[in-house]
């Protein structure tokens, strides 16, 4: 074990969460994610004993999950492995694939309601030209956020997670913050 | 007072206003200018050329005269329209475009001179001499001329833009809107409803018609409560819909606060961005006035919007409550709003109709085959001349209604070209063939003007919209109502010597529009540019028609033969505040911070922002007072001990397959498959057209599995190439690709003395150079355990590593080597450091990779591997590059402490300087602190052959020029011994 | 504008980047006779039609695919959207 003492994207010790009305924006620096990448003319694995899903659909299992994010390419999530070497962890349950490490490439915050679908769709109808009526539960896309390019991925009715570059957090966090702001008035 | 009685104000809730410093009072549901007229307020401003007294024309957005400076201070804007200035307690005003006070305009001297100031004025006196323009006839005149003032303080409010999906759009919420709302509503279709004005009802809420045998008011109530309670309906009151965009994509704009005093914790407007399946277009209809003498004192207004004040606002606008009024008509239309001021008590002096068979259709006197032919009144209308059967005669009014037809308010159909069609037995151009795909006008605005026929077409239209999106509509019941008669003749102005008013904010007169034909400035379009017909803020809503039917009857041509303009986006005015949306200040736009970015900020750094990159510059210690003595530390630090950067702004693209050596052999000009795993390249990527692209460096860390690394400014450009290269031109090769710049924090540990430093942390990894020589690389553990990548490449030219580790450790690694390195003398450096050593070393990077450069030009010319192909490579071969004979070569000042400034041209000493002796230009220049004197890097003709000689580096802007030596591009160590060390 | 995005379905504009012509796909050949020359008009010439233009769009903020795109270039409609990828490997066969 390392003793050199990691940071959350935000540059704090511990990860940020701050609540506006019914909804609350938290940092997940615990989710490990490792790029998958098909190999030419290779079958879809089943890392972990996921089925890899469909276009813009997302699966969990347990603390496992995955997303699409292009024509054979997904992002694997792992929660609470973060500080593991999760990408070596995939290579060895997806034989052949091109595995990349990717935790730190990006910050995850996860939104979550109190008051049904509302709230969080009146978030996103502020930052993201997506129909949130398209985004339902199990579904993600990759979009732009303020200049920023960010995948959502819609976990429940009422949980959004929005994962966007690491370097970007502060501006991320500014951008959702202000408009999660903006709803109470 | 000339408060009538009834209206949908709230007269429970009195509110204060001023208007130029006096006080007056309203009520909640006032606009600013009914609640002026109800105080027996008509004038409000002056007129744009001729400083006309001037007051309300209209009721609604289409208001061209009454404009005023609204809100004191910072919030001070100007040209807003009072008519739809919702009132608000403590609401300041002021008018504007006058010198003095408003009833004595000191510039109101240019109505005197108006002679001279017909159209075509400008253009004709102010053309010589040409210098003029610029310095005296251009300030003169947009002093003169003009509206309102800015405050020149910054906006203090908050903006925002948003996002919105619908199957179905409707624009405007009057009968056409509210019964196509209700239809999709009810059908459970998703519906935004938007309005401009801030209550549901559109001219229903102007109108004495009554729905079901109710006020339309109550039956606009009910629709607006069943629409609330539906959750697939969303009602946007406030909000103008401004353009049509490709593909059922409109543009919005919502008035969050502005009918506050200040906008609070609100954000002041929105700028929604809507993607609608399908649009249904409600917007009604503008009416057109008939142009007669002197037609433009304050107290002359539409008379549907004279209607309007008396209906909704129980305002007349008169001076005195006892005043007459009198309609000015040419149908049907004027007879209504007699008919309704009647019914509020209003003292009707009569309707004069231009129709010779014209009847009385209430208790009032018919002027039948008549016409106004002039007016009186200094500030304020007080007279009007009436002409029947040839005799003239003066009679007293204290406001006159003008009814001159309804123009559709079509314009969002025409914002894809779209062209007007004209229905001759409306006189009034329509919707025509060509407009935006899914838009669907409906009641007014498509010429369905009727109470009963908007309607009904609201509801069609919407069932049309759903049944194209295979949505099934329910049949729903509209309220009953009635369609007024709407009869009318074609006339269209009143013929006469005296000034008549076509555009009133423009001040374009009916002579105006004959002196145009005069000059052959016919066509439609040519006549808007020469009058300034319809150029206003108010785009010409009320003018525009008129105008082209006098020049129809001054050419003898039909209206349609002489055609139409047609419009453009916004339909309204549009802040620019609202579509700069958004953040401004720090947070203008998104920064990228690197992992050590609080790190550097806790040193005391100077940041620079580099794209959206926040990079630390230089890092001042106690004692420096100017960047330079920072920065010859910093770079002196790397040279003779060691020195810590953060590269991680470095793009990185991971690239694995089984084709991932081959594809980077096609990508970059020289040959990377034959790399050795755990080996480094350095790689130049050229364009297709041959000239150098982007440069960085190539790590094989498996047998398929590649990192490449770009410039930091070009990292996103590098990695839509290589998608390009992967998906458009060899799909067949097995790569795959992604960014991983991010993920890894980079920190270079450059010196002769960063091989000990980094032994201090390495879990017993072997850092001999036997072991890791120069361009070596390798995954390792560092620190007890954690993983990392280390690359042996070097930009400063001494001995070097990058490190890397995942960037949650970034900031923690940074801190390490410095407490393990105090006793080396470690030294973090910035940017300005990183470029004074690369330009000792003679690397190449922004300056000299600009573009028009090539591999030769850089030297680079053999890496360009003639055994492959590879993009761009067969273009570097071409005449026109091949020949170019300027190369990569070093300068020193021959006084060591001038700059030779970058951007300066080299010329032979002595030599002429022209463009044609021109030898090349200075492309980076710094102090060298090693060589403790201003050195520069610069493309020179044949540079490479001489070596030695002085040359003149010649800045003309600046008038400088200077003596510099010729000497190869690596000051430093040329050899490159103390890389390989 | 909205382009049909043959997996994603309509997406904004906004979403991607456009480089232009889609005859870029059909890069000419290094080594065939008169290369030079075929690269001269690969680079530097390109229709430019009013009217049906295929075209090439990058869905940089979406999946990162490279789109062919046929738009009329008067009317803006689209008449059809295809991954680059297929279109290339589809010449190909």
């Amino acid at each position: 074990m390392t003793d050199l003492l990691p940071v959350t994207a935000m540059g704090d010790s511990a990860p940020r969460s701050e609540s506006f009305g019914p909804l609350t924006l938290s940092e997940n620096a615990g989710l490990a994610l490792a790029s998958l990448a098909l190999r030419q003319g290779q079958d879809a694995p089943t890392p972990f004993g996921l089925t890899l899903p469909d276009v813009a659909r997302a699966v969990t299992s347990g603390e496992l999950g995955a997303f699409w994010t292009g024509r054979g390419q997904w992002m694997i999530e792992a929660e609470g492995k973060a500080e593991s070497d999760f990408a070596a962890a995939l290579k060895a349950e997806a034989p052949g694939c091109s595995v990349t490490e990717q935790t730190d490439g990006f910050v995850v915050f996860e939104v979550v309601s109190e008051a049904g679908t509302a709230p969080l769709e009146a978030l996103m109808s502020k930052l993201v030209n997506i129909d949130p009526k398209t985004l339902g539960p199990g579904c993600c896309t990759r979009t732009g956020l303020e200049h920023m390019t960010v995948f959502l991925v819609r976990r429940s009715e009422t949980r959004l997670a929005v994962i966007g570059m690491r370097s970007l957090a502060g501006s991320l966090w500014h951008a959702l913050s202000q408009a999660a702001h903006r709803l109470e008035y | 007072m000339t408060r009538l009685n009834g209206g949908l104000i709230d007269r429970t809730r009195p509110l204060n206003f001023t208007f130029n410093g006096k006080a007056y009072r309203g009520f909640e549901g006032d606009t600013l200018a009914s609640a002026l007229l109800a105080n027996g307020v008509r004038l409000m401003g002056r007129s744009f050329k001729y400083h006309r007294p001037r007051g309300v024309i209209a009721a609604g957005s289409e208001e061209p005269n009454a404009l005023v400076e609204l809100r004191e201070g910072a919030r001070q804007e100007p040209n807003t329209r009072a008519t739809v200035a919702e009132l608000y307690e403590g609401l300041s005003a002021r008018s504007q475009n006058h010198v003095g006070p408003l009833h004595r305009d000191l510039m109101a001297v240019n109505d005197l001179a108006s002679p001279f100031f017909a159209a075509g004025f400008y253009y004709k006196t102010f053309m010589w001499p040409k210098a003029f323009w610029e310095k005296l006839y251009e300030p003169a005149i947009r002093k003169a001329a003009g509206l309102g003032s800015l405050s020149m303080l910054p906006d203090p409010d908050a903006y925002d833009r948003g996002f919105l999906h619908c199957d179905l759009l409707v624009i405007g919420g009057g009968a056409a809107g509210l019964s196509a709302a209700l239809t999709a509503g009810r059908a459970g279709a998703q519906v935004v409803l938007a309005d401009e004005d801030f209550r549901l009802g559109g001219r229903l809420l102007m109108e004495s018609d009554l729905l079901n045998g109710a006020p339309a008011s109550d039956w606009v109530e009910t629709v607006r409560a069943e629409l609330e309670s539906l959750p697939n309906v969303r009602i946007m009151t406030r909000t103008t819909v401004f353009g049509v965009y490709d593909h059922g994509v409109f543009g919005a704009v919502e008035r969050v606060a502005d009918h506050l005093a200040t906008p609070g914790d609100k954000v002041r407007q929105t700028l929604w961005r809507i993607t609608a399946k399908r649009a249904v277009l409600a917007a009604g209809a503008t009416e057109r006035h008939i142009p007669f003498a002197d037609n433009d004192r304050p107290g002359i207004m539409l008379a549907g919007a004279l209607r309007a004040y008396a209906n909704r606002w129980a305002a007349l606008p008169v001076a005195d409550a006892g005043d007459a009024v009198a309609i000015f008509t040419n149908g049907d239309d004027g007879h209504r709003t007699a008919c309704d001021l009647l019914a509020k008590g209003a003292k009707v002096l009569g309707v004069i109709d231009t129709r010779a068979d014209a009847v009385a259709q209430g208790d009032y006197r018919v002027f039948a085959g008549a016409q106004v032919t002039g007016s009186k009144g200094r500030l304020g209308l007080t007279q009007i001349e009436i002409t029947q059967g040839g005799h003239s005669s003066w009679h007293a009014v204290g406001a006159l209604g003008v009814a001159g037809g309804w123009n559709p308010n079509l314009h969002l159909t025409s914002h894809h070209r779209g062209r007007p069609h004209w229905d001759e037995s409306l006189l009034a151009f329509v919707p025509g063939q060509g407009g935006p795909q899914g838009l669907i006008a409906a009641g007014a605005a498509a010429g369905k003007g009727g109470t009963a026929e908007a309607l009904a077409d609201g509801k069609r239209a919407a069932q049309a919209a759903l049944s194209d999106l295979e949505i099934a509509a329910p049949e729903i019941m509209l309220p009953d109502a009635a369609d007024t008669p709407s009869a009318q003749q074609a006339f269209w102005h009143v013929p006469g010597k005296k000034r008549a008013w076509v555009d009133f904010q423009n001040d374009v007169t009916v002579k105006d529009v004959k002196l145009a034909h005069q000059e052959n400035m016919r066509p439609v379009e040519h006549l808007k540019r020469w009058t300034t017909l319809g150029m206003a803020t108010d785009q010409g809503k009320t003018s525009n028609i008129s105008a082209l039917a006098v020049m129809a009857e001054l050419t003898g041509k039909t209206i349609p033969e002489t055609g139409t303009t047609i419009f453009r986006p916004p339909y309204t005015p549009v802040s620019l505040s609202v579509l700069g949306g958004g953040d401004t200040g720090q947070h203008f736009r998104p920064h990228r911070l690197t992992p050590t970015h609080d790190w550097a900020k806790a040193q005391g750094a100077e940041f620079v922002e580099v794209g959206q990159w926040m990079r630390a510059q230089y890092f001042p210690q106690p004692g420096e007072t100017h960047w330079r003595q920072s920065v010859d530390r910093e770079a002196l630090a790397v040279r003779s001990a060691v020195g810590l950067c953060d590269v991680t702004t470095l793009g990185k693209v991971d690239v694995q397959g089984a084709d991932a050596g081959e594809f980077l052999n096609r990508l970059y000009a020289n040959m990377m498959g034959t790399l050795k795993v755990g080996m480094v390249r350095y790689g130049l990527m050229l364009r297709e057209d041959g000239h150098a692209y982007d440069d960085g460096t190539c790590a094989r860390l498996g047998e398929d599995h590649y990192v490449v690394t770009t410039t930091t400014a070009n990292a996103g450009l590098v990695y839509r190439q290589m998608e390009f290269a992967r998906q458009c031109l060899w799909p067949e090769l097995d790569v795959q690709l992604i960014s991983t710049t991010d993920a890894w924090a980079q920190i270079a540990v450059a010196g002769p003395k960063s091989r000990e430093l980094l032994s201090r942390i390495v879990d017993g990894f072997d850092l001999s150079n036997e072991a890791f020589p120069f361009m070596a690389c390798a995954s390792l553990t560092i620190c007890n355990g954690l993983r990392a990548r280390l690359f042996r490449i070097s930009f400063s030219g001494e001995l070097a590593y990058e490190i890397a580790v995942p960037a949650r450790y970034g900031h923690a690694l940074m801190q390490r080597l410095m407490e393990q390195g105090a006793d080396l003398g470690v030294t973090p450096y910035g940017t300005e450091t990183l470029g004074v050593l690369r330009i000792e070393k003679g690397h190449a990077a922004g300056a000299e990779l600009n573009g028009q450069t090539t591999a030769q030009m850089l030297g680079l010319g053999r890496m360009v591997s003639q055994k492959k192909d590879g993009i761009g490579a067969v273009m570097s071969r071409r005449e026109g590059l091949d020949a170019d004979r300027r190369r990569l070569v070093g300068l020193k000042s021959v006084s060591p402490q001038e700059q030779v400034a970058a951007g300066s041209h080299l010329f032979t000493e002595g030599a002429a300087q022209t463009m044609q002796t021109d030898q090349g230009w200075v492309t980076s220049s710094c102090y060298s602190p090693h060589l403790q004197g201003y050195i520069a890097l610069a493309y020179l003709e044949d540079g490479d052959k001489r070596l030695g000689e002085i040359v003149t580096a010649a800045n003309p802007l600046e008038g400088r020029e200077l003596r510099a030596e010729v000497v190869s591009a690596h000051f430093v160590d040329p050899e490159g011994g103390r890389l390989r060390d | 504008m909205l382009i049909p995005h043959p997996l994603l379905g309509l997406r904004d504009a906004q979403e991607f980047t456009y480089l232009g012509d889609a005859s870029l796909l059909n890069r000419p050949d290094p080594v065939a006779p008169g290369a030079e020359a075929a690269f001269c008009d690969y680079v530097f010439l390109r229709d430019n039609p009013a009217g049906v233009h295929r075209e090439l769009w990058f869905h940089e903020q979406g999946d990162r695919s490279w789109l062919v795109v046929t738009r009329n270039t008067v009317t803006h409609e689209i008449l059809s959207a295809e991954l680059a990828s297929d279109v290339k490997a589809g010449a190909a066969q």
